[in-house]
C-alpha cells in the first residue's frame, strides 16, 4: 500500500498541493486528471524524489509502512514511466532491459532473463535491434517491461499513452493494465485523458488550477 | 536570378577555390612549379621532407600536443557537464564560454605567455626570486605550455557544444529514469548520456583535433622553438628566402593532410575500441561505478582555465598601461598612457584594417548564408552539397592550403590587395556564421511571411521586415562569432595580404617574441576588444531593437504630426 499523507507543493507563493491525501492498495490505479500546468507531473517529482528544489514540500510518503519521503530517487525503488520511452538509442532492446536488472542476477542469467521477458511479449525477434527500428507501440512496451525488471515497488505514469495514436493508445492501455494487474504494485497514473482514467479503474482525482 | 543558380554558383566557386588551394599545393609537392621553373615531376620534395632532420621530432611534438590537447579537453569537457549539470556551478560557467570563445586564441597564449614566462605575472606573484629563475615554463620541448594554451582555448568550446546537444538528449527524464532504477547519477553520465552525446559532437571534436594540430599562431606565441610543431616548421620552410624550400614545405604540407586523415581514422577506431570493450560493462547491473566526485575532480579543473582567462586578461591590461615594471615587482611601479600614445598611428591603421576586413567579410558570409539556407528551405530543407563542403575549411590545414592558393592570387594580381584578404577571410567565417544560422533559419515558422506576403502582396518587404526582423538575434550572434573569427586569422591575412596588409592579430603574432611586452600587450588587448563589443551588442541590441524601434516612432509621430509633413507608415 502506497499512502500519501498530507502533500503541501509550494512553488514561491502558489501552492499547488495542500494537505493532499490518497492511499492506493496494490494492484490499484490512482488516476490524476487535470488541465496543464496544474501540478500532475511535479506531484510525480514529488513522490518520485525528483522534484526540483525551487519548490517548498511537506508530507509523508509511505510504501508498505516505509517512510519514503527523505530518500533519494535511486533508493526508493520507484518505476516512472513518461510519455516518450526514452530507451537508451546506443543499446539494444536486450541490452536496455539488462541495464535495468537488479546487479543481484549476474552473468549469462541476465541476458536471459531478459530474453525470456521479450519473448513472453513476443518481441523476441526485436531483441538485437535498436530501439530506433521499432514502432511506437514496441517502444512502449519495452520501456514498460524495463521498468518492471528494475523491480519497482510502486510505479509513477506521467502522461505515458500521450504520444501513441488512438488505435495504438488502446492497444499499449490495455497492456499496461494487464501487467499492472499482473505484478500488483500501487501506481499513480497522470493524464489529460478521460478515457485513460476510465480504462484504469481505480480511484480518479480531478484537479483543477 | 533563382536562388538554385545562386546557390549552385556557390557551391561551385567554393569547390574550384578548394580544389586551387589542394592543387596549388599538390603540384609542388612532386616538384611542378612552372611559376619558378620547376617543369619535371619528381619525388625529390618527398625524399628531402623525410631526411630533414626536425621531420621525425616536429611529428612526434605534434601528435602528443595536438591529440593530448583534444583528449584533456573532452575529458573535461565532460566532466563540468556532467559534475554540475543543474547546478549553480554549471550556469556559471555557461556565463564564462561566450566571452572566453569570443577572445581570439593569439590575444589568449599571449597573455598566458606573460603570465606564465619565468618573468611572468606567476613567478613574481608567488615566489621569491630576485631575478627570473632558468625555468623553462613557456615554450617548452615537451609542449607542455602549448597543450595548456590549446586546452584553456578548446574545453570552453566543447562544453559549449555539449551543452547544445542536452535537451534532444531528454537528460532530466533520462537521470529519472537511471535513477529510479537505482543507479547512481556519475554512472548514469557514465553509461547513459556520454555514449548518447559522443556522437553528437564527433564533428566538432575533429575540428578541435584538426586545429590542435594545425594551429600555427598559438604554436608560434607559446610552443617549443628547436624544434616546432610539424605546422610551425612547415610555416617556416614556406617562409624561406631560399625557393626551393617551398617543395618540401609542399610535400609536407601533403603529409600534414594525410596525416590529419589517419589520426581521424586513428582517434575513432580507439573509441569504437574503447566502446566495444567497455559496452559489456554497461549492462552488467553495476549501480555505482563511477563516483561523482571523479567528474567532480576532473570538471573543476576548469576554474584553473577560468582563472587562467581571467589572469591573462588582467595581466595584457597591466602591460597596457605599465611605465616601469621590473621584476620581481609584482605590479607596475608607474603608470603611463605613453604606451597608447607613442603608437596610435599604427594602432588606428591596424584597427582599420581589421575592422574593415571582419565586417566585410562578415557581410559577405551573412548574405551567402541566407541565400543558402533560403535554397535549402525551398528544397524541403534536404541535405544539400553545401553541407558536407562546408566542414572542408575548417578541417583542412590552414599551412597547405593557403600556400596553394597563393598562387592563385599571385596569378590573378591581387595579392597584397584588401579584396584576396576579404575573400579568404569569407571562405574562413562562412562556416561558422551558416552553421550558427542554420537551425534558426529552418526553425522559422515560414506561414509567418506567408501572412506577411498575402497582406502586403511586396515579398522583398515582407522577408526583411518580418522574416530577417523576427531572425534578427541569431543573425546578430552568426554576426559576432563570425566575426571574432575572422578577427583571430594569422594565416589567411598574412598570406593574402603578402605582408602588406597588417592587422592585429598579424602584429600582434609576430611581435610576440620581440620582448616589446608593452606593445604586444595592446594589440593584443585591442584584439580580445573588439570581437567582445561585438557579442555583447549580438545579446544587447535584439532585446532593445523592437522597444527603441516603436519609441523612435513614436518621438517622430508626436514630433510631426502637427505639421501634417510626415505620415506614419505601419
Amino acid at each position: 500500500m502506497l499512502k500519501l499523507t498530507d502533500i503541501t507543493i509550494q512553488l514561491h507563493e502558489t501552492c499547488l498541493f495542500k494537505n493532499f491525501n490518497a492511499s492506493i492498495p496494490t494492484g490499484e490505479v490512482l488516476s490524476i486528471m487535470g488541465p496543464s500546468g496544474c501540478g500532475k507531473s511535479t506531484l510525480l517529482d514529488f513522490l518520485s524524489g525528483s522534484i526540483a528544489d525551487t519548490f517548498k514540500t511537506s508530507g509523508q510518503i509511505n510504501l508498505n509502512n516505509k517512510e519514503l519521503s527523505h530518500l533519494p530517487i535511486e533508493k526508493r525503488h520507484v518505476g516512472i514511466l513518461y510519455q516518450e520511452s526514452l530507451l537508451f538509442p546506443h543499446l539494444s532492446n536486450l541490452e536496455n532491459l539488462m541495464f535495468a536488472i537488479p546487479e543481484t542476477i549476474k552473468g549469462k542469467q541476465r541476458a536471459e532473463l531478459a530474453l525470456e521477458k521479450l519473448s513472453e511479449f513476443n518481441l523476441a525477434d526485436k531483441a538485437h535491434t535498436l530501439p530506433a527500428y521499432l514502432s511506437g507501440g514496441q517502444k512502449a512496451r519495452i520501456s514498460l517491461l524495463r521498468t518492471l525488471l528494475s523491480e519497482p515497488k510502486y510505479l509513477l505514469l506521467d502522461e505515458p499513452f500521450g504520444k501513441l495514436d488512438k488505435a495504438l493508445r488502446q492497444e499499449v492501455r490495455e497492456f499496461v493494465i494487464a501487467q499492472i494487474e499482473t505484478i500488483k504494485l500501487p501506481t499513480i497514473l497522470v493524464t489529460h485523458d478521460q478515457d485513460d482514467a476510465d480504462a484504469m479503474g481505480g480511484t480518479l482525482v480531478q484537479l483543477t488550477r | 536570378m533563382s536562388l538554385k543558380l545562386v546557390n549552385f554558383i556557390i557551391v561551385l566557386s567554393i569547390s574550384v577555390f578548394m580544389l586551387i588551394g589542394i592543387l596549388g599545393i599538390i603540384a609542388p609537392a612532386f616538384h611542378y612549379l612552372p611559376a619558378i621553373g620547376a617543369n619535371e615531376i619528381s619525388l625529390d620534395p618527398w625524399k628531402e621532407l623525410f631526411l630533414a632532420p626536425e621531420f621525425i621530432s616536429s611529428i612526434i611534438l605534434t601528435l602528443i600536443s595536438g591529440v593530448t590537447a583534444t583528449f584533456l579537453s573532452l575529458m573535461i569537457a565532460f566532466s563540468v557537464v556532467a559534475a554540475f549539470y543543474d547546478s549553480k556551478i554549471l550556469s556559471i560557467f555557461r556565463k564564462s564560454l561566450a566571452p572566453i570563445l569570443a577572445i581570439p586564441h593569439a590575444a589568449i597564449a599571449i597573455g598566458l605567455l606573460f603570465l606564465l614566462s619565468p618573468s611572468g605575472w606567476l613567478i613574481r606573484l608567488f615566489t621569491t626570486f630576485e631575478r627570473p629563475p632558468n625555468w623553462i615554463t613557456i615554450q617548452d620541448p615537451y609542449t607542455l605550455s602549448l597543450i595548456f594554451a590549446l586546452v584553456v582555448k578548446e574545453t570552453p568550446y566543447l562544453i559549449f557544444v555539449i551543452l547544445a546537444c542536452l535537451p534532444q538528449l531528454k537528460t532530466d527524464e533520462t537521470l529519472k529514469v537511471g535513477r529510479s532504477m537505482g543507479y547512481n547519477v556519475a554512472t548514469i553520465w557514465q553509461k547513459i548520456l556520454l555514449p548518447m552525446i559522443y556522437p553528437l559532437i564527433r564533428l566538432p571534436v575533429f575540428i578541435v583535433l584538426a586545429f590542435s594540430l594545425t594551429v600555427v599562431d598559438l604554436a608560434l606565441i607559446i610552443g617549443p622553438n628547436t624544434p616546432s610543431t610539424f605546422a610551425v616548421t612547415i610555416f617556416r620552410w614556406f617562409k624561406d628566402a631560399d625557393l626551393n624550400e617551398r617543395f618540401s614545405a609542399s610535400a609536407g604540407a601533403v603529409f600534414l593532410m594525410l596525416f590529419i586523415f589517419v589520426i581521424f581514422i586513428i582517434w575513432e577506431l580507439a573509441y569504437r575500441l574503447l566502446y566495444f570493450c567497455s559496452k559489456k560493462k554497461l549492462t552488467t547491473g553495476n549501480r555505482s561505478n563511477l563516483s561523482q566526485s571523479f567528474f567532480q575532480l576532473l570538471g573543476s579543473l576548469y576554474f584553473f582555465i577560468l582563472i587562467s582567462v581571467i589572469l591573462s586578461s588582467i595581466i595584457l591590461l597591466l602591460w597596457s598601461f605599465a611605465k616601469r615594471w621590473r621584476f620581481p615587482d609584482i605590479l607596475p611601479s608607474t603608470w603611463s598612457f605613453r604606451n597608447i600614445e607613442r603608437n596610435i598611428t599604427l594602432l588606428n591603421d591596424l584597427s582599420f584594417n581589421t575592422l574593415t576586413i571582419a565586417i566585410s567579410s562578415n557581410i559577405i558570409a551573412l548574405i551567402i548564408s541566407l541565400a543558402l539556407l533560403e535554397a535549402k528551405r525551398q528544397q524541403s530543407c534536404k541535405k544539400t552539397l553545401f553541407d558536407r563542403l562546408i566542414y572542408l575549411p575548417i578541417l583542412l590545414p590552414q599551412v597547405g592550403f593557403l600556400f596553394g592558393i597563393q598562387i592563385l592570387f599571385i596569378k590573378s594580381g591581387i595579392s597584397g590587395h584588401f579584396l584576396s584578404v576579404i575573400i579568404l577571410h569569407v571562405f574562413y567565417t562562412l562556416p561558422y556564421v551558416y552553421l550558427t544560422l542554420h537551425s534558426p533559419y529552418l526553425a522559422f515558422n515560414q506561414n509567418y511571411l506567408v501572412q506577411a506576403c498575402a497582406l502586403t502582396h511586396k515579398p522583398y518587404k515582407s522577408f526583411l521586415q518580418i522574416k530577417l526582423a523576427m531572425l534578427k538575434a541569431p543573425i546578430f550572434s552568426a554576426f559576432a562569432i563570425g566575426f571574432s573569427v575572422s578577427i583571430a586569422q594569422y594565416l589567411p591575412t598574412l598570406i593574402a595580404g603578402n605582408g602588406l596588409i597588417n592587422t592585429l592579430t598579424t602584429e600582434a603574432v609576430t611581435l610576440a617574441s620581440s620582448g616589446e611586452r608593452k606593445l604586444v600587450s595592446l594589440l593584443a588587448l585591442i584584439q580580445a576588444f573588439f570581437p567582445l563589443i561585438v557579442f555583447m551588442l549580438a545579446i544587447w541590441l535584439p532585446k532593445v531593437w523592437t522597444p527603441a524601434r516603436l519609441a523612435l516612432k513614436h518621438y517622430l509621430y508626436m514630433r510631426f504630426s502637427d505639421s501634417h509633413s510626415y505620415t506614419i507608415k505601419n
